[in-house]
């Protein structure tokens, strides 16, 4: 049995169905993202995890123990805010050590515990501060500490990251995923963010419109799309209209362009999806050609991102910079190589 | 406007206002011919009249302080987190006292609460006195209310509630520990402008027949000359001691800027 199991969750808002039969499975110490975007009911699963929200239906247990009906206080699960939610009139060791003081913890043992978190999220010379006198990443490194005080069974986390800025955002993941592996805690993440979702999750899940579309690894996710919104959502994609001439073969015309994808597809009309990276400018041997006109090109430091004319279709190509090489121009006519294994074939 | 315009207008605003003071606390000082003297404070502190009413209110005032803080905080509280389309609704409620004459009022608790009624508050001292402090709860209502939801507004209530939740408190330990300390400087100024109230109300205190501080002012300005503007004087002190103990608080909060 898993240890958190979220089973034909659903949740209305009057006449608004926002989560559809919404199933999960986390394992203990399993870091899952809930990634999608605004509105697509990542927050309301989360916040019904919690016990913010009642459920319409479906049940959540966590170890066994159904949870659903109980209240927030009484569930031991902590939880991190966007907006950090650090009690203003508190110090950073009495925000840190509320959780134990409310649960009767003595004294001494709050003292330090509080030691102990201070130390795990690097400010242990903060304590007598109080939250306004912190920067954005200490609070949040503050109400991380101070969910994970009381020693909860699992951690939520309601997009922490998205009021910091990029550089402090980027360190901060890395922190929390740390912090995360070494205590081993249970966690689900919360992010619109695709980057955040990738680089931390050992499962992500992606909502659309109050349904799972796919659970699956970061990679699974990225390289195998399993519907078009994910395909769409996670990572640039170039979705190009082809006409299948051989659906054994997997045979296709784009613009005046042939492809063979060498795995049959279905007969007519196909979508196909080819990541930015997964093309090279000039012939190589084995491989696919295409050939098209260079419309666009943004110079966007490590990489310089070609629009690329083919036949009517837009398509996007990224190039890593190199001071070796330089850039092609616009109006240029250009081949294009592409992996046929490389191209995914989109489905609803 | 050039900058001496400005100075003048101010001056005159100043002249405007001080001036009328200046005349009472001269006049309090006069009762001595020829010469100023507190012989009109002496009289009136010698009184053993104005102790017992003055005694009366401030304990009055206190209490009503207490009342009005259990009743607006949590309902506040509970309107902005809970219940967030009712807030004009309770805002009209709230500010129905200053609509409604207090003698209005009064003569509905005096017909409600006599000693015929179901409930015969009237019938004790202990049973007006605390129908009086209702009455007077009611009448601060409207700048009590408003101070709170004001402090209440400057928080993110509902995200400390739940983040407090999440740590495993209840509702008293959130409204006891994290709201009211986070409003506490918008109680207290509420709790003034309370005290004040309380302390020079007459129509509730007259009408119920107690011994506040409020009918001994009109007593004494109906009876003598240079007593009751020594008590005007008084009363002024005590609600700028008022005003200044907000200013002192505001100050002193350490955790004012937190929480926006």
């Amino acid at each position: 049995m898993s240890f958190l199991t979220i089973s034909h969750l659903e949740k209305s808002f009057g006449v608004t169905r926002v989560v559809k039969d919404f199933n999960l499975d986390v394992e203990k110490g399993e870091f899952i993202s809930l990634l999608g975007p605004s509105g697509c009911g990542k927050t309301t699963v989360l916040r019904m995890v919690a016990g913010f929200e009642s459920p319409s239906a479906g049940n959540i247990t966590i170890e066994g123990r159904e949870v659903s009906s109980l209240k927030p206080n009484q569930r031991n699960i902590g939880m991190v805010f966007q907006a950090y939610a650090l009690f203003p009139n508190l110090t950073v060791a009495q925000n840190v050590g509320f959780g134990l003081r409310v649960k009767g913890v003595p004294a001494r043992e709050i003292a330090a515990r509080v030691e102990e978190m201070l130390a795990l999220i690097g400010l242990p010379e903060l304590g007598d501060r109080y939250p306004f006198q912190l920067s954005g990443g200490q609070q949040q490194r503050v109400a991380l500490a101070r969910a994970l005080a009381p020693k909860p069974q699992v951690l939520l986390l309601d997009e922490p990251l998205s009021a910091l800025d990029a550089k402090v955002r980027v360190s901060l993941r890395n922190e929390i995923r740390a912090i995360q592996r070494e205590l081993g805690i249970t966690t689900i993440f919360v992010t619109h963010d695709q980057e955040e979702a990738l680089s931390m999750s050992d499962r992500i899940v992606v909502m659309h419109q109050g349904v799972a579309e796919q659970v699956g690894s970061p990679f699974e996710i990225y390289n195998a799309p399993a519907t078009r919104f994910v395909a769409g959502f996670v990572g640039t994609l170039n979705t190009l209209d082809a006409q299948v001439l051989d659906p054994a073969t997997g045979r296709v015309k784009l613009g005046e362009n042939e492809l063979t994808l060498g795995r049959a597809v279905p007969p007519g009309e196909a979508t196909l999806g080819l990541r930015p990276e997964m093309l090279r400018l000039g012939a190589h041997p084995g491989e696919a050609a295409l050939t098209g006109t260079i419309t666009e090109l943004d110079f966007l430091g490590s990489v310089i991102r070609l629009r690329i004319d083919l036949g009517g279709q837009k398509l996007a190509v990224d190039l890593f910079n190199t001071t070796r090489q330089a850039p092609p121009k616009v109006g240029e006519t250009v081949s294009l190589a592409l992996n046929p294994a490389d191209a995914l074939v989109i489905g609803a | 406007m050039t900058r001496a315009a400005s100075w003048a207008i101010l001056l005159l605003g100043i002249t405007y206002f001080v001036l009328p003071l200046l005349g009472m606390v001269e006049f309090s000082l006069s009762m001595r011919r020829g010469e100023y003297s507190f012989d009109a404070y002496a009289a009136v502190l010698a009184d053993p009249q104005f102790r017992q009413t003055f005694s009366y209110s401030v304990v009055m005032a206190l209490l009503t302080i207490v009342f009005g803080i259990l009743l607006v905080v949590p309902t506040a509280f509970w309107v902005r987190l809970k219940l967030p389309r009712l807030r004009p609704v309770v805002e009209f409620v709230t500010l129905l006292p200053l609509v409604i004459p207090a003698i209005v009022t009064v003569f509905g608790y005096i017909r409600l609460y006599n000693t015929s009624s179901w409930l015969p508050l009237t019938g004790t001292i202990f049973g007006t006195n605390l129908l009086l402090m209702f009455g007077y709860a009611m009448l601060s209502l409207p700048y009590m209310y408003r101070a709170v939801d004001t402090g209440l507004r400057t928080i993110d209530v509902a995200t400390l509630t739940e983040a407090a939740q999440s740590l495993g408190a209840g509702w008293v330990t959130i409204i006891v520990k994290l709201i009211l300390p986070n409003v506490l400087v918008a109680v207290l100024s509420g709790s003034f402008v309370t005290f004040a109230i309380v302390m020079g109300e007459f129509t509730m205190a007259a009408l119920l027949n107690r011994p506040a501080f409020g009918p001994y002012l009109q007593l004494m300005g109906a009876n003598k000359a240079y007593e009751p503007f020594a008590l005007a004087t008084i009363a002024f002190i005590i609600t700028w001691a008022c005003m200044g103990l907000i200013q002192l608080v505001t100050r002193f909060t350490k955790h004012d800027k937190a929480g926006r």
